[in-house]
């Protein structure tokens, strides 16, 4: 057993009242780091720092922040973009709520920071529609950190002037796809575009433009602050620092946790989540988020990084663990999934926008007692037609949780198909 | 007969709009601010909205009709949307639409004839830590079971401010 | 260029080309819905993915550029899978509408079902329902359940004519394609639409029900609607047509030409086609002059009575007393056999022009000169001019009108004064019109689709097209009734000469 981690990078100083007022976020470290990059770094320096560390996108793909921002054209004479990625869609999912909420002018300085570092004079923050009051709150700080000379003009008198606004979504998961993000900034549906190009090219308004998660930027001011080697250390050499997982489901106490990247998820779960509600048992866990395919109670001692999960047939995804337990039917999570995608799916292109129908309409009538045995080879077969042809990540995301469950669980829904227990 | 925001309204759209360089990116705040104002999205709310914009009024519907929190329809005073996603579900939220349903007296999707309540379906809202949600208008309300839906929907019942 | 290969073979080809545009034009066909050669890769109906050596995922051919070296399979086992899946998912959303939907026989998932389908069904629960008739234009309805998504009707409508009346409603499989309210689509390339829709989502009001495609036989010819000279293709039931001919043409397609229309043509004259069937002059025929009636007579009794008053008139030095009414849509070779009648063998005889009425231009194809052959016309010395009509008839003993333009100059009671002293009034047109009811012979010519010649378009184009259809009921070109008369009207000598020499 792994023992309890005392660093905390993200939710340091979160038992502080009021962390969320500037004035007291000032008092422990706050906008520090931000002096520090402005003051004493060059956007070089800082690119480099963030490239050790290592840091992957928080977000559900998990692909290096420095190297992103370096694909960012330097020499161009369009405007640039950042978007912060606040949409937090992916069921099971509430870390970026979690810091929005208690510490909101974190994200601020860790969006200023970045912004310097690649050159960009306007930034965003994407946050989903059903955020209201947390949107507020980020209103609330922003306008604080204009006070304070920390947006606007010239901030700190470096010459360095950046505006941040806040964008609110309107109710589609699909805008946390990155590219089905910039058409709903543009004011349209939000249908993801072909890629390539890339958003670092070709983005916001066809400009060059960063997309990163709330969590992933909010990590730049501590490794501003401590370095990016010092970053790498708190994880994993190829997945540096902590993580916040969300854990939700059947555990007895659900919440956030920031623990070391590549912490093994039994840890997780039973170590720091409290472990099982009274009187259930694991049944299954899906590990980041419910496109994250899942996993069996035998199959939980891994540890949580991209690369051990993605060798599971897995993924991290957004780091949310979902802990099943073994008085809920399995055909009822399968119905969520097929519900959720089928729903969620935006239309655009044919295999996504037929196939979770499809998927939705034979669960449901499993589900009612009409299946047939067949049906769960037809699902498997449709869930594969869809993976790999479709134009954004979320057909694939669909595909390959489906075929998580009826590959790990079949007898199970063999046998709710065929009435027995 | 024309439609227009309020003075309130129009200064904050007049402010949205400086944010973007170009002005269709206002279109979702412009439409958060029309849903608040005005109860729900009808024609004659398109056709205002793509004014302001310059926009065609079409262009309004097709983002009107893909986002869920725009409706097209009036809805109760109280938008009752229980998440129905997998953290809340293994919570027993399924349990607690029927019970919500029942007690209302309506199925989901529909409202009181009082026009008080509407109760739909949603998927994750972000915050299963607290799980079983919901949420109604703009507040979230968790760790929920029948007592608390009791207590919620009595105090909501019962508010007389207009 | 670059070399590339495509299934295993080497070819050369143009850079910045996508792999869909190299492999069409070295002839490999890659099948696909929602790209089409006019309009901005879309990428959403997933048709065409294609494997690239070294890269894992299936790539899209209308979207991903062909690179130096790129070697691409577009038939191999797993493009094949890909295609037949992407199928499947289309066939079960769509409705089993083959037997009533116009669109069967040239239908892409049909085609695309035979040649990369031919799998089991394995849908078992309920297909969509949606409005299957939808207004979305005068001339077109909308089948909500076909519509496969492609977008292509969108974009036409974003790209193409920029009016943007079609937009896409919902999210996921309730996603529609509709018009705003009533705004409908009304603009003059609406049919175009159709042409473009994939599958039978799209109709026109013109042909639906109408006819089965595979009865039709289709031809080349150029649309004689505005100087554009669009190309274009005439659907028609040929004569081995096993029932009972109602109509000869059903419907009016453009043909592609990238220096002329490129892949449109405007309603104007996809629906202007009627003429061809409807309302012809189909008998020669001659005014009683006592009863005033109109008799029939063989084309060898005009050609005798007419001849001879010509030949008549130029014995007697009286040239002048002949005259021409001539229009601007006949064919280039149709205006050098009337310099030739008329300015060379007629000595004297004078000939005034008529076009049509300008019209509206849109700022596309159609032009505001609704003639067929203004520039052709002009070639050859007809061009419209300011004439005192009084004085041009004054001495007229016979005078011969080609088409009934002369009716949208003047009003028909003055036409009808002043064409009383007029001899012998001849009128040679294809189609019934107001100048019937002043002429004493009344001669029916051909239409365009069934003649042979050339048009000058507006821009100096010079195009030939071919007979499309037999000549209705006794029609002749008016190449062959000029050569006919000419024969009688002892002029031939000099006809011949003429026409070899120019």
């Amino acid at each position: 057993m792994t023992p309890m981690i005392k660093e905390k990078l993200i939710t340091r100083n979160l038992e502080i009242e009021n962390l969320y007022k500037i004035e007291i976020y000032k008092k422990y470290e706050g906008y520090q780091a931000l002096r520090k990059a402005l003051l004493q770094m060059t956007p070089e320096q800082i690119l480099e720092e963030v490239k050790k560390a290592n840091l992957r996108g928080r977000g559900g793909a998990g692909f290096p922040a420095g190297l992103k921002w370096g694909f960012v054209p330097k020499d161009i004479d369009k405007p640039k973009y950042l978007c912060v990625n606040a949409d937090e869609g992916e069921p099971g999912t509430f870390k970026d709520r979690f810091i929005m909420t208690n510490n909101p002018h974190l994200l601020i300085e860790g969006i200023i920071i970045t912004c310097y570092c690649v050159g960009i004079h306007t930034a965003y923050i994407y946050i989903r529609g059903e955020y209201e009051h947390v949107a507020q709150r980020l209103e609330q700080a922003i306008k604080e950190a204009y006070k304070n000379n920390y947006l606007g003009e010239s901030i700190l008198n470096t010459g360095f002037s950046l505006n941040l606004y806040i964008h609110r979504g309107a109710g589609a998961y699909i805008c946390g796809e990155e590219t089905a993000l910039l058409e709903s900034l543009e004011g349209k549906r939000g249908h993801p575009r072909l890629k390539p190009p890339f958003p670092a090219s070709v983005g916001l308004y066809k400009c060059p433009t960063v997309i990163n998660n709330v969590e992933t930027i909010s990590n730049i001011p501590i490794i501003i602050l401590k370095g990016g080697e010092w970053f790498v250390k708190k994880g994993l050499p190829k997945d540096g620092g902590t993580r916040l997982f969300s854990v939700s489901g059947s555990v007895k106490n659900p919440g956030v946790y920031e623990l070391p990247t590549g912490i093994n998820l039994k840890d997780i779960i039973f170590n720091y989540a409290g472990g099982m509600k009274e009187g259930k048992e694991l049944k299954a866990v899906i590990p980041g988020g419910l496109s994250a395919p899942i996993l069996k109670a035998e199959e939980i001692d891994i540890p949580m990084d991209c690369e051990s999960l993605m060798n599971a047939n897995s993924m991290l995804g957004s780091s949310a663990i979902i802990v099943i337990d073994n008085e809920t039917p399995i055909i009822d999570v399968l119905r969520i999934i097929v519900n959720f995608y089928a729903h969620e799916s935006c239309g655009q292109c044919t295999p996504c926008r037929n196939g979770t129908w499809w998927m939705k309409n034979i669960v449901k009538r499993i589900f009612e007692g009409n299946g047939k045995v067949s049906d769960i080879d037809n699902l498997l077969r449709i869930a594969n037609n869809i993976f790999g042809k479709t134009l954004c990540p979320m057909g694939d995301a669909a595909s390959m949780a489906v075929r998580a469950i009826l590959e790990k669980f079949r007898e199970e829904i063999e046998n709710y198909i065929q009435g027995k227990e | 007969m024309s439609l227009k925001f309020s003075p309130e309204a129009e200064k904050q759209i007049k402010e949205i709009i400086k944010h973007y360089p170009e002005k269709q990116s206002a279109l979702l705040p412009i439409l958060h601010l029309a849903q608040k104002e005005f109860g729900y999205i009808n024609e004659e709310v398109e056709n205002l909205v793509a004014q302001i914009l310059d926009i065609k009024p079409i262009k309004v519907r097709e983002v009107v009709t893909f986002y869920t929190m725009f409706h097209q329809k009036p809805v109760g005073k109280y938008h009752i949307q229980v998440c129905r996603n997998i953290s809340c579900s293994l919570n027993g939220a399924e349990d607690l639409i029927n019970y919500i349903s029942e007690k209302l007296g309506i199925k989901v999707g529909e409202t009181t004839p009082d026009q008080k309540f509407t109760l739909s379906v949603v998927e994750c809202l972000g915050a299963c830590e607290h799980a079983p949600c919901m949420q109604i208008n703009s507040e979230y309300y968790g760790n929920l079971d029948k007592k608390k839906i009791d207590l919620i929907l009595e105090r909501l019942n019962n508010d007389t401010d207009d | 260029m670059i070399k590339i290969k495509i299934n295993g073979k080497e070819y050369r080809v143009k850079e910045n080309l996508t792999i869909l545009e190299a492999a069409r034009q070295v002839g490999v066909e890659i099948p696909h819905l929602c790209y089409h050669p006019a309009l901005e890769p879309e990428g959403s109906c997933r048709m065409c993915l294609v494997e690239i050596k070294g890269v894992p995922k299936l790539q899209l051919a209308c979207s991903t550029s062909v690179k130096d070296g790129m070697e691409v399979e577009t038939d191999n086992e797993k493009v094949r899978e890909a295609r037949k899946a992407v199928l499947e998912f289309l066939l079960a959303g769509h409705p089993l509408d083959c037997p009533i939907c116009d669109k069967a026989g040239e239908c892409k998932l049909q085609d695309y079902y035979y040649k990369y389908g031919l799998f089991e069904d394995k849908f078992e629960e309920e297909k969509p329902r949606r409005n299957k008739l939808v207004r979305i234009a005068p001339n077109l309805i909308l089948d909500q359940e076909r519509c496969i998504l492609c977008t292509r009707c969108v974009r036409f409508l974003r790209e193409i004519t920029k009016t943007e009346e079609l937009g896409v409603f919902n999210r996921g499989k309730e996603s529609l394609i509709s018009v705003y309210e009533q705004e409908l689509v009304e603009n003059n390339y609406s049919g175009n639409l159709v042409d473009i829709c994939p599958v039978g989502a799209i109709t026109d009001i013109d042909f639906r029900f109408k006819m089965r495609i595979w009865f039709l036989e289709k031809k080349k010819s150029i649309c004689p609607i505005c100087s554009r000279g669009c190309n274009i293709n005439i659907h028609f039931l040929p004569e081995t047509f096993p029932f009972k001919r109602e109509r000869r043409v059903y419907r009016v397609t453009p043909e592609p030409n990238p220096k002329i229309n490129g892949y449109w043509i405007c309603n104007l004259g996809r629906y202007g086609y009627h003429y061809i069937d409807n309302d012809r002059i189909l008998v020669p025929s001659k005014r009683n002059e006592n009863s005033e009636k109109l008799e029939e007579i063989s084309w060898r009794e005009f050609y005798e009575d007419i001849g001879n008053k010509i030949k008549v008139l130029i014995r007697r030095k009286k040239g002048e007393k002949i005259g021409a009414v001539v229009n601007l849509s006949l064919t280039n070779e149709e205006y050098e056999i009337l310099k030739v009648f008329f300015n060379q063998c007629v000595p004297q005889s004078e000939i005034i022009v008529f076009g049509k009425e300008k019209g509206k231009a849109d700022n596309f194809l159609l032009t505001e000169d609704r003639n067929s052959n203004t520039r052709g016309a002009k070639k050859f010395g007809f061009v419209e001019k300011k004439i005192d009509i009084k004085k041009f008839l004054s001495n007229k003993e016979l005078v011969i009108f080609f088409g009934h333009e002369i009716t949208e100059h003047y009003a028909i009671q003055f036409l009808s004064e002043i064409l009383k002293s007029i001899k012998t009034k001849v009128l040679i047109a294809s189609n019934k019109g107001p100048l019937i009811n002043l002429m004493d012979y009344i001669l029916p010519s051909c239409v365009v689709a069934e003649k042979e010649g050339s048009f000058i378009n507006c821009e100096g184009i010079t195009q030939k097209f071919n007979r499309v259809l037999e000549p209705l009921g006794k029609s002749k070109s008016e190449i062959e009734i000029l050569t006919s008369l000419a024969q009688r009207s002892g002029i031939w000598r000099n006809f011949l000469l003429y026409r070899r020499t120019g």
